[in-house]
């Protein structure tokens, strides 16, 4: 359970900062920053932060839908041995596009309006050679019916179905090749609280059913609570905690953490206010504050905070990035008992 | 993994699983709501009917013309003949037109038509007549309609005596195949040079950028004019009118271009490319299956919308004496008539026609295209 199926280590991605023709070259966007975390096989980990800390450039970068500026993407494949994603060419990648998939957020934009569903869902498959003619049709049908839509509906475009339902074609293309591991970048976020459960239910179901290893993206805590094995807080670019779930729920160990949680509805009314509660924007990721990244929002900022830049260390058997972590004792959230399945 | 998963919740399946609406428009194609949402546009749609027929003419012209653009008569300068079906007595007959008495102002020396009501030519369809290139193709001799005696002129005649009616109707041919094939000339260009500019970005973008706006900035007409004037006088009439052809696509392309360009720039930050590009999807691929199908309706819609001013220009051009020449016949080249003074006074059908068929076609394609411009997203209430 614990051995490592995706190693992510030193992973950067800086947008911009080429030298123009003329003039000085601009500053670079760095929206993922130098970034290091292990996703064990068959876990859902769960990588949370405000818009615009890098969430989504992080899953592009794992998938290369983006080129990363640096670091490596080591992915254990069983049969061919450990390999740097990040490292390959184009064409080598190729048979690894196989292993790793993603689910979008947006369940508009993330489908060809102009295909049926057998060309999205079968495209995959035809393109990396999987299968042809009546094998795309059958196995569409299988995929269909494995997200809970039904085999007739592959004859019709996307503008037919709900938001959920939508969600259920894209989660069916990443799964058309088989994947080991799937980025899921806010798969709920933009669908009804009623429906979110359910696509959740889906893909916990289809991670149990078939042996998928998820990062699952969220701007939400209370989703994360739900799915997620381990949590990655992440701050412009960076993670700066990374706990089991649990652990962060009950004790967080960084400020930014603690904010992200008092955030999370509380179902008790009788529970009194959130002073935690974050103020200000997320930092600029091209004109980083000095000192640690926080600092401007954090209220146990101190002194050192505003020069010395805190590493990623380990507290507690808990990778955390504040220089504070040992001394302050944060706020949790009481956690509902039998919520994990 | 190949597993199928048929246990789905019970409640799942009702709450959701149900596409949105069981209507055709579930599972009617994309395509199919355009053409839903463009019928919708009464005028637009009969504009598009109006159109279909005006090509449908332009293609067989030879059929639905009583004549031959050439043919001369002795009726010079006749005017306009009107089509009866109350005889000289007040009888019901089939339609027919009166000829004319022709006699001479003895001031100015015009001839001046007066109705002869002892000559009655009834009118036949399917008459046999000259004979011309079916398509250009297949020679026949039938035409729709004629008269096996005398003559008929329902557009008038002009200073040869030729039919006004049968010369609007070449002058179609020519017309509107050069609107037709210079607006497919700057779609072919728009769509690469938009494409390359959006796709590539960089330099590229930049260059094709400056080069378009270059090109808008400076006035059309000038522009035109002084690449027409460029096209030698004493070249064959082919070569002039694709000479012309591609003047007026030098200029019409740019704005296909530039809506290719912005869709591409949209369409390649859509996740469903990312996707595409995810499960290994080529360039080439991707280009055709996820980006062309998504642009084709608005790039259509800009075609629609450039074809009136193609044909405008090359009315103006011909109008002007730099576009088509006599004997090549298009409506620029009948409206060159309406420079003599007196035809404007005293021969007014020689400039009203081709002016009526070119505003009826520009108005026709603008209906079109502004029903199509709704339709080209059929996803939008
Ligand atoms: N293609 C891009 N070009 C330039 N900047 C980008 C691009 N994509 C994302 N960014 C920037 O990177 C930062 C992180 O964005 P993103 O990864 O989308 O964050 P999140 O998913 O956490 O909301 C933002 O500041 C955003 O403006
Ligand atoms: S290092 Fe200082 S500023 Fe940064 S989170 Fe910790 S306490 Fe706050
Ligand atoms: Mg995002």
């Amino acid at each position: 359970m614990s051995d490592a199926i995706l190693k992510v280590r030193d992973l950067k991605k800086h947008f911009g900062g080429k030298k123009p023709l003329f003039g000085k070259a601009p500053r670079a966007v760095r929206a993922v920053d130098g970034i290091d975390f292990d996703l064990r096989r068959g876990e859902t980990l769960g990588l949370v932060g405000e818009s615009g800390c890098g969430k989504t450039t992080l899953g592009r970068c794992i998938v290369r839908a983006h080129d990363p500026t640096g670091g490596e993407v080591i992915y254990d494949d069983p049969d061919r041995g450990p390999v740097d994603l990040a490292a390959l060419s184009r064409k080598e990648l190729q048979p690894y596009r196989l292993e790793v998939q993603m689910i979008f957020q947006d369940p508009i934009g993330s489908l060809n309006p102009r295909m049926t569903l057998l060309e999205i869902i079968g495209e995959p498959m035809i393109v990396n050679g999987l299968a042809t003619g009546a094998e795309v049709k059958k196995r569409v049908g299988d995929l269909l019916v494995r997200v809970g839509l039904r085999r007739e509906h592959m004859n019709r475009y996307p503008h037919a179905f709900s938001g959920g339902q939508r969600q259920r074609i894209g989660i069916a293309r990443a799964l058309a090749l088989n994947p080991k591991v799937i980025v899921c970048d806010e798969p709920v976020s933009a669908l009804d609280v009623s429906v979110q459960a359910q696509i959740l239910n889906l893909l916990q179901d289809l991670q149990r059913d078939g042996d998928l290893t998820f990062l699952f993206i969220a701007h939400d805590l209370g989703v994360v609570e739900y799915v997620c094995n381990r949590v990655a807080v992440m701050y412009v670019g960076r993670i700066v905690e990374l706990a089991e779930t649990d652990d962060l729920f009950a004790r967080p160990l960084h400020p930014y953490s603690e904010a992200l949680l008092s955030a999370v509805p509380v179902p008790d009314p009788e529970v009194e206010g959130h002073p935690h509660l974050l103020q200000g924007d997320v930092a600029n990721a091209v004109n980083l504050p000095p000192g640690c990244h926080f600092h401007p929002r954090c209220v146990y900022c101190v002194a050192r905070c505003r020069t010395e830049d805190p590493e990623l260390r380990e507290v507690n058997g808990r990778k955390v990035r504040c220089h504070r972590a040992e001394e302050l004792d944060l706020e949790g959230v009481a956690q509902e008992e039998a919520v994990h399945g | 993994m190949s597993e199928v998963r048929t246990d789905m919740p019970a409640e799942e399946l009702l709450d959701e699983a149900e596409p949105r609406a069981e209507s055709r428009a579930a599972i009617a194609s994309p395509l199919r709501l355009m053409w839903w949402k463009f019928k919708r546009h009464r005028v637009a749609l009969w504009s598009g009917y109006f159109l279909l027929f005006a090509y449908l003419v332009m293609a067989t012209a030879g059929f639905w013309a009583p004549s031959t653009p050439n043919e001369r008569s002795r009726q010079l300068y006749a005017p306009p003949q009107w089509v009866k079906i109350i005889g000289p007595e007040g009888e019901l007959r089939r339609p027919f037109v009166y000829g004319y008495e022709m006699t001479r102002d003895l001031n100015t020396l015009r001839p001046v038509y007066t109705r002869d009501e002892s000559q009655i030519y009834p009118i036949e369809l399917f008459v046999r007549g000259a004979e011309y290139k079916l398509l250009g193709l297949i020679p026949w001799d039938v035409h729709l309609f004629g008269v096996s005696e005398g003559y008929i002129y329902l557009a008038g005649t002009d200073s040869f005596g030729r039919d006004m009616f049968t010369r609007l109707v070449y002058g179609a041919r020519i017309t509107l195949s050069v609107g037709l094939v210079s607006v497919m000339l700057s779609l072919v260009l728009g769509l690469i040079i938009g494409g390359v500019s959006g796709l590539y970005g960089g330099w590229v973008d930049s260059v094709t950028q400056r080069v378009i706006e270059a090109i808008i900035a400076i006035p059309t007409i000038p522009l035109w004019l002084g690449l027409a004037a460029a096209v030698p006088r004493d070249w064959p009439a082919v070569y002039q009118y694709f000479a012309i052809l591609v003047v007026l696509s030098l200029i019409s392309w740019t704005s296909t271009a530039r809506v290719a360009r912005g869709r591409f720039l949209a369409l390649r930050e859509q996740d469903f490319v990312t996707a595409a590009r995810v499960y290994g999807a080529g360039t080439g691929r991707i280009i055709r299956k996820h980006l062309v199908p998504n642009i084709m309706s608005y790039v259509i819609v800009t075609i629609t919308l450039a074809i009136p001013t193609i044909i405008i220009g090359e009315t103006a051009l011909s109008f002007l004496g730099v576009g088509l020449r006599a004997p090549t016949v298009s409506w620029g080249v009948l409206l060159q008539e309406a420079q003599k003074i007196q035809v404007i006074q005293f021969y007014p059908w020689l400039w009203i026609g081709p002016a009526l068929c070119v505003i009826v076609i520009v108005l026709a394609f603008n209906f079109v295209g502004d029903g199509a411009r709704d339709a080209a997203d059929p996803f939008s209430k």
